[in-house]
C-alpha cells in the first residue's frame, strides 16, 4: 500500500485545534457507531482514519461507495474517541476527494444543484406559500439566488455539479 | 430580551410551517422577539458541507454577515442549520486563514464575515426561560408519557455546540417536565435518527430507526418528541414504511417540543396545524383535553 504525502498532510491539516493527535485504534469509534453495528462493520470509521492517516488515498478511494458514504453524521466518535481526534472532519475530506472524482451517491450532486439554482436545499413552492397563509405565518423571506449562485461559480463549485 | 433574527430553515419554512406556527406562538407568550432576513440555506451540515467545505464555510459565512449587519444574534429552528451556523463561525474565528480566503470571496459580493454574533438553537433559549414555561402552562400536561429525542446536532459537536451534555442530555426533558408531562427514559436518548445515512442508504437508516423505535415503544411511551425538523420527517413520516418492512406496527405520534408547550399554554390544536402530521396525534390531543 503506498502512502499518497500530499494526500497525507491534507488530512493532518483538518485538525481545526491544529494539533496533530495520533490514533491508536483502540475501536471505540467503530464500538459506538450506530452505521457499524447495522452493516456489520462494512462501514468502518476506525479503518477510514486508519487509511487516512497512512495517507492510503487508493485504499480509501478504491473501495465500495459505502466504505466512505455510510457515515450518518452523527458525530457520536467524535465524542467518544479518546484522542480527540475530530473523526468527521477527516471524513467530511474524504467525503470532498470523493465529490470531486465524480463518485459520490447522487444525492449529494442533486442537493448541491438545487442550493446553486435557489439558494435553498429545499425551495419554496406554491401550495406551501398558501399553507404558510392559513397558518398565520408571513411569506419567507426571498434569497437573493443570484449573489449565492455568482460566490459559488467565483469559487468553481459549479464545476463539480453533475450535468453542467 | 434583545431581538433575534429568525432562521427558520429551508425544511420548516418550505415544506413543513406548521412547526413555524407553534414556535412563534410560543415565542409571543414568552417575550422572545425575532425578525426576519432573506437568509440562505444554512447549507445542510450532512449534505453540502460534504460537497465542497469551502463552499459550505463561504454560504454560511454570507448567512452569519446578514445578521451582523443589524448587529442581532440568530436564533434557529433546526438542528442542522444551528450546526451550520456555529460549526462556520467557530472554524472562522479560530482559522485566521480560512476567515481570510472566505472574506475575499465574500468581498466579491459586498459582504463581510466579522465574527460579532452568535447563534443560538431555540431549546437553549428555552431551557433558560423554565419558570416562564411553567407560569404560562395553563393546561399542564399531567399524564402524558414523553419520550426525548434531542437529535445529534443539538448538542455534538459537543466542543462547538456547547449546549448540553454529549451523550447524556437534559435540556429537552427539563422542558417537557416544565410543561407538567412526564419524562419516560428509553436508553437510546443519543441514537440517530437515521435521516442522513437514508439518502444515500435507506435500508440502514430504516435499521437504525427500528432500533429507535422499538426502545421508544418498550417503553411505554404515548409519543416521541423532537427538536429538529429532519428528525421530525424521519420519526414521523417513515413509521408507516418501518411497519411494513418489518410486519410489526410503529404509530409512535411524534410532536415538536414547541407544539407541546403550545398546547400546554392553552393553543387551541387547529391553530398550530397539527392535522398536518402523518402519525394520529388525535388521541393524544384527547388525552389532555
Ligand atoms: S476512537 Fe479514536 S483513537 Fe480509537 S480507533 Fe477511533 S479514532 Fe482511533
Ligand atoms: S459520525 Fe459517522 S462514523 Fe461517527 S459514529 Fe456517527 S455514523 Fe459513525
Ligand atoms: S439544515 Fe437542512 S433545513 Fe436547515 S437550512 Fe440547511 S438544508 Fe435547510
Ligand atoms: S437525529 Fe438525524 S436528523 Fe436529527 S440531528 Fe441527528 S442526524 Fe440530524
Amino acid at each position: 500500500m503506498a502512502t499518497d504525502f500530499e494526500f497525507r498532510k491534507q488530512v493532518l491539516d483538518m485538525h481545526m485545534s491544529g494539533v496533530i493527535k495520533y490514533c491508536y485504534q483502540c475501536n471505540r469509534c467503530t464500538d459506538n457507531c450506530p452505521v457499524a453495528e447495522v452493516t456489520d462493520n462494512a462501514y468502518n470509521p476506525r479503518q477510514n482514519i486508519l487509511n487516512a492517516l497512512l495517507g492510503f488515498k487508493d485504499a480509501i478511494f478504491s473501495a465500495e461507495k459505502i466504505a466512505i458514504w455510510g457515515c450518518t453524521i452523527c458525530d457520536t466518535c467524535d465524542e467518544v474517541c479518546p484522542q480527540n481526534i475530530e473523526l468527521t472532519e477527516i471524513f467530511k475530506l474524504l467525503k470532498n476527494h470523493s465529490v470531486a472524482n465524480g463518485d459520490a451517491p447522487d444525492f449529494y450532486y442533486l442537493q448541491a444543484k438545487t442550493i446553486f439554482e435557489n439558494a435553498k436545499a429545499i425551495p419554496s413552492q406554491p401550495a406551501i406559500e398558501r399553507r404558510r397563509e392559513q397558518l398565520g405565518l408571513p411569506a419567507v423571506a426571498a434569497p437573493d439566488v443570484n449573489e449565492l449562485s455568482t460566490l459559488l461559480k467565483n469559487m468553481g463549485i459549479d464545476k463539480k455539479l453533475k450535468g453542467e | 430580551m434583545a431581538e433575534y433574527k429568525m432562521f427558520e430553515g429551508c425544511l420548516i419554512g418550505n415544506r413543513i410551517p406548521f412547526i413555524e406556527a407553534s414556535c412563534r406562538k410560543i415565542f409571543d407568550k414568552l417575550g422572545i422577539a425575532t425578525s426576519q432576513a432573506p437568509f440562505s440555506c444554512c447549507p445542510d451540515p450532512t449534505g453540502f458541507a460534504n460537497f465542497d467545505n469551502d463552499g459550505w464555510l463561504a454560504i454560511g459565512a454570507r448567512n452569519l454577515a446578514l445578521a451582523e449587519s443589524e448587529g442581532k444574534d440568530i436564533i434557529s429552528l433546526c438542528n442542522g442549520c444551528s450546526n451550520t451556523l456555529k460549526l462556520v463561525n467557530h472554524t472562522l474565528k479560530h482559522d485566521n486563514l480560512k476567515k481570510d480566503k472566505i472574506n475575499k470571496e465574500l468581498s466579491k459580493i459586498g459582504k463581510e464575515y466579522k465574527g460579532t454574533i452568535d447563534v443560538k438553537h431555540f431549546v437553549s433559549v428555552l431551557k433558560g426561560e423554565l419558570e416562564k414555561i411553567k407560569n404560562s402552562t395553563v393546561k399542564p400536561l399531567s399524564g402524558l408519557k414523553v419520550a426525548c429525542h434531542p437529535g445529534c446536532h443539538y448538542m455534538r459537536p459537543s466542543e462547538v455546540m456547547e449546549t448540553d451534555d454529549p451523550m447524556h442530555p437534559i435540556d429537552l426533558k427539563e422542558i417537557v417536565a416544565a410543561c407538567g408531562a412526564t419524562v419516560v427514559d428509553y436508553g437510546e436518548e443519543t441514537l440517530c435518527c437515521g435521516s442522513s445515512v437514508s439518502n444515500a442508504y435507506e435500508d440502514h437508516g430504516m435499521a437504525i430507526l427500528k432500533k429507535k423505535m422499538d426502545a421508544v415503544k418498550k417503553a411505554g411511551a404515548d409519543c416521541l418528541v423532537v427538536n429538529c425538523p429532519a428528525c421530525f420527517q424521519q420519526f414521523d413520516g417513515k413509521q408507516r414504511d418501518l411497519s411494513k418492512k418489518f410486519e410489526e406496527e410503529f404509530k409512535i405520534p411524534i410532536f415538536y417540543i414547541s407544539e407541546l408547550i403550545a398546547l400546554g399554554m392553552g393553543i387551541p390544536a387547529d391553530e398550530l396545524g397539527t392535522k398536518f402530521h402523518r402519525t394520529r396525534v388525535s388521541d393524544i390531543l384527547e388525552k389532555i383535553g
